[in-house]
């Protein structure tokens, strides 16, 4: 009996196809975007807007691109096995022997990948990457190996660095009426993310079980739950810590410590939440059904089954997030987030770089040393 | 079966003037000294950090400043050692609860008052490192009949963690540590902020759905600036990590210079991982021309993502499978065979995705590189936030937030395929 209805074989067979396609005409899309910015670059050069300026084209350019780089899509999945056939594994269409002239183009087995089709390619578009980089970014060796005059400056003042100011605050530089000494500051800092983790994890903590599909998974409001909480980490963890800092900046006050704690706790949230659910999603049912049979209802199994699974993972997690918030909390004073940053950025505008120097090594000492702590815990704990 | 004597005692002992005498007083006395001198160090720093919190708080509390000390430092020095003896003796102390022992008498009993105390005096003198390296056992063991035995929970009833001096500490401990870090980061103007001026921000939620249409091209411009700083720095750092990963696995530099080597390339990828991208773009901003902003972002996010790759990989390679390597050894193939048939295989798919890793966390980067100056969406946002401009900073933050979460759910897709 003839089909009409495409199987779900098919059905699957036929989005691959598809979504090859669609990832070799990007791929040629990207091509073109790359022979429009050189061509820009070296031919229409206008200096003005000269950095900006990468895509200007006539009116029937963008008609003609799009199907240009259709018509090159099409061509590579006819002619061999391409790069989106390749990324998605499509083999081979039909199940029949390969003619002499595929096994040429390299759809059999055992030729090196950069004389196929797909590795061409591949190796094309990578060049292309980093020449695209290269001029995007406009890489200088020269200027690397040739430092400006001001980086002769600070590296004659930056050895040795002063640490006068370690322990005695500087009259110059003062938060808010107060004087800080370095030392203060640091103190300080590593307070922001301990407080940032505490919050963090102690919000994370229940949320997660709410996050975890094996808890919630079994009525539809506990999916709509999941869901909700699953969403509320996605995004909020998609939104950089120094994004959050720039809002409580704006909200609290520019250069609150109070500011930097709330932006670190609201990514701590996001993140160890979505890390703790899924540890929970993966814990040993096991114990779950033998408290489900003794009668135990949703706390109980959390309490008796779950948490005694996870909470070495748990303090793991907690304490590589601490090591992060401690990073984080060094800079997060950039965007009115409070803490050493401060006088990192204070020093840096003022352009003392002997005190710079001793900021500098205070913060690389304490990350250094979280660091190391941290690992070591972890692998005690693990 | 002799019990309760140490191990030096029960092996033949060389004669006392050879070679070997010295040798083994070496190693036994460094080996008692070690045992002691670690749980002495994380008692006092305990204790330590207990003591400068609480000073902390309550100068902070009472004067409203910050300071760490209430008493002169050889006083504070005396105090803690003084604190760790006492704690060590009568009790079960954090650094022999680290070390999983405990004080028990050498037959296996409970200490009685007597030989507690007896502990705790000559404690003082055993402190001293030349006695426990001196003596084995250590004088204040010896005398007191005391000794440290491993701990075991066997015919004992757990107790609760209020019971237990360790579990005092620890809430001690972590209730003024948060007093601490409370009485110095928040204020109460602050806190009143936090609760009642929300409604600040919204100039910066009106944006996200009113974005400022007339800098959308010239955004899009900047994302693709940071998106090629990120690409060219991870591309690059791969080119230097890859052999350096190599230098520094432990497995594979054997030998002196090889392990002197792994020492000085993994010491330095440590250092240099420590430096936060944002202070390595305040130097390479310096360094470089003023109009090469990307450029020193681009190196600043090199330099991070080579220490970090490095480490990456070369912690990969120690854990490959060495059995692999034997086989193909076994058929006669020099090195270079050797990694390209055993290491390599084992190796490509997991450095791929810690590259993609890397790579997504160098978009993330690059955006905060950018604040500093280093170009691309980062310094676009600066710039409209030190001009007030809230509805073109929401606008990209918008931008920001779509190409973070895309290249997230791009990467983890990609990584989840590679594992």
């Amino acid at each position: 009996m003839a089909r009409i209805w495409p199987t779900k074989l098919d059905r699957d067979r036929l989005r691959r196809r598809f979504v090859a396609l669609l990832l070799d005409w990007m791929s040629w899309g990207y091509v073109a975007y790359g022979v429009m910015y050189f061509l820009n670059d070296y031919w229409w050069r206008i200096p003005l807007e000269r950095f900006y300026t990468t895509l200007t084209l006539p009116p029937w350019g963008w008609p003609a691109a799009v199907l240009g780089t259709l018509a090159m899509a099409v061509i590579c999945q006819v002619s061999g096995y391409s790069l989106g056939e390749r990324a998605l594994k499509l083999e081979i269409r039909e199940e029949r022997p390969l003619t002499k002239e595929e096994l040429l183009m390299g759809r059999a087995a055992g030729k090196p990948f950069w004389k196929t089709q797909w590795g061409v390619m591949a190796v094309f578009l990578l060049a292309l990457t980093v020449a695209l980089g290269w001029h995007i970014v406009k890489i200088d060796p020269e200027a690397l190996i040739h430092p400006s005059p001001r980086a002769r400056e600070m590296l004659s003042e930056i050895f040795p660095p002063d640490f006068r100011h370690f322990r005695v605050p500087d009259p110059a530089f003062e938060l808010r009426g107060l004087p800080y000494s370095i030392l203060d500051l640091m103190v300080l800092t590593i307070f922001m993310a301990l407080l940032a983790t505490v919050l963090g994890a102690a919000v994370a903590l229940p949320l997660s079980f709410l996050g975890a599909r094996n808890i919630m998974g079994f009525s539809p409001a506990g999916w709509l739950v999941y869901g909700i909480v699953r969403g509320f980490f996605n995004i909020f963890r998609s939104i950089e810590t120094m994004l959050w800092a720039v809002v409580f900046a704006l909200w609290i006050r520019w250069g609150s410590p109070l500011a930097g704690i709330m932006a670190l706790t609201i990514h701590t949230i996001a993140a160890l939440g979505k890390l703790y659910s899924e540890q929970v999603e993966g814990i040993d049912p096991g114990p779950v059904e033998a408290v489900v049979a003794a009668g135990g209802n949703r706390i109980e199994v959390v309490r008796y089954a779950v948490l005694p699974q996870v909470i070495p993972s748990f303090w793991a997690f907690t304490l590589y997030r601490w090591d992060i918030n401690v990073r984080m909390s060094t800079v997060i004073a950039l965007v009115g987030g409070g803490g050493i940053g401060d006088m990192l950025f204070y020093y840096k505008n003022e352009g003392k770089w002997a005190l710079l120097g001793a900021v500098v090594i205070t913060i690389v000492a304490v990350v250094w040393a979280m660091d190391y702590l941290s690992g070591r815990l972890r692998e005690r704990i693990t | 079966m002799l019990s309760g004597y140490p191990e030096a005692y029960l092996k033949e002992r060389p004669r006392w003037m050879s070679l070997d005498a010295v040798a083994d007083f070496f190693y036994f006395g460094f080996r008692n000294l070690r045992k002691y001198l670690s749980i002495v160090l994380l008692d006092m720093g305990a204790i330590g950090i207990l003591w400068l919190l609480m000073n902390y708080v309550i100068i902070r509390l009472s004067t409203g400043r910050i300071g760490y000390a209430l008493v002169p430092w050889w006083v504070f020095g005396l105090g803690v050692v003084e604190a760790a003896a006492l704690w060590e003796s009568f009790g079960r102390s954090f650094g022999h609860r680290v070390a999983r022992v405990e004080l028990r008498r050498t037959d296996g009993g409970e200490p009685t008052a007597t030989q507690r105390i007896l502990h705790w005096l000559l404690w003082h003198v055993s402190v001293l490192p030349i006695f426990p390296l001196l003596f084995i056992p250590s004088p204040h063991e010896r005398v007191s009949g005391l000794e440290l035995r491993p701990f075991t929970m066997e015919g004992r009833t757990p107790k609760p963690w209020w019971r237990t001096s360790t579990g005092i500490y620890v809430a001690w401990l972590t209730g003024v540590a948060l007093l601490a870090a409370i009485s110095v980061t928040v204020s109460w103007e602050d806190l009143v902020r936090l609760f009642t001026k929300a409604g600040t921000t919204a100039k910066f939620w009106r944006s996200f759905f009113s974005p400022d249409t007339s800098i959308i091209l010239k955004t899009i411009r900047d994302l693709i600036v940071t998106v090629f700083m990120a690409m060219t720095a991870t591309s690059f750092a791969v080119l230097v990590a890859v052999p350096l990963s190599f230098l520094a696995a432990r497995n594979l530099m054997r030998g002196v210079v090889g392990r002197l080597i792994y020492t000085v390339i993994r010491g330095m990828m440590s250092i240099i991982r420590s430096i936060e991208p944002v202070v390595w773009a305040i130097f390479f901003l310096v360094w470089v021309r003023v109009d090469l902003t990307p450029f020193a972002g681009v190196l600043a996010l090199f330099v991070h993502s080579v220490s970090d790759l490095t480490k990456l990989y070369a912690e990969r390679l120690e854990s490959i499978d060495p059995g692999l390597i034997e086989a193909i050894a076994a058929t006669g193939a020099n090195r270079l065979q050797i990694l390209r048939y055993a290491v390599i295989p084992q190796i490509v798919n997991p450095y791929i995705s810690f590259t993609l890793y890397r790579w997504d966390i160098n978009i993330r980067m690059a955006t905060v590189v950018g604040v500093v100056g280093g170009g691309g969406i980062g310094q676009a946002l600066f710039f409209y936030l030190t001009g007030n401009l809230w509805r073109q900073a929401g606008t990209v933050m918008l931008f920001i937030i779509a190409l973070v979460w895309a290249i997230d759910y791009l990467s983890a897709r990609l990584r989840a395929k590679l594992a």
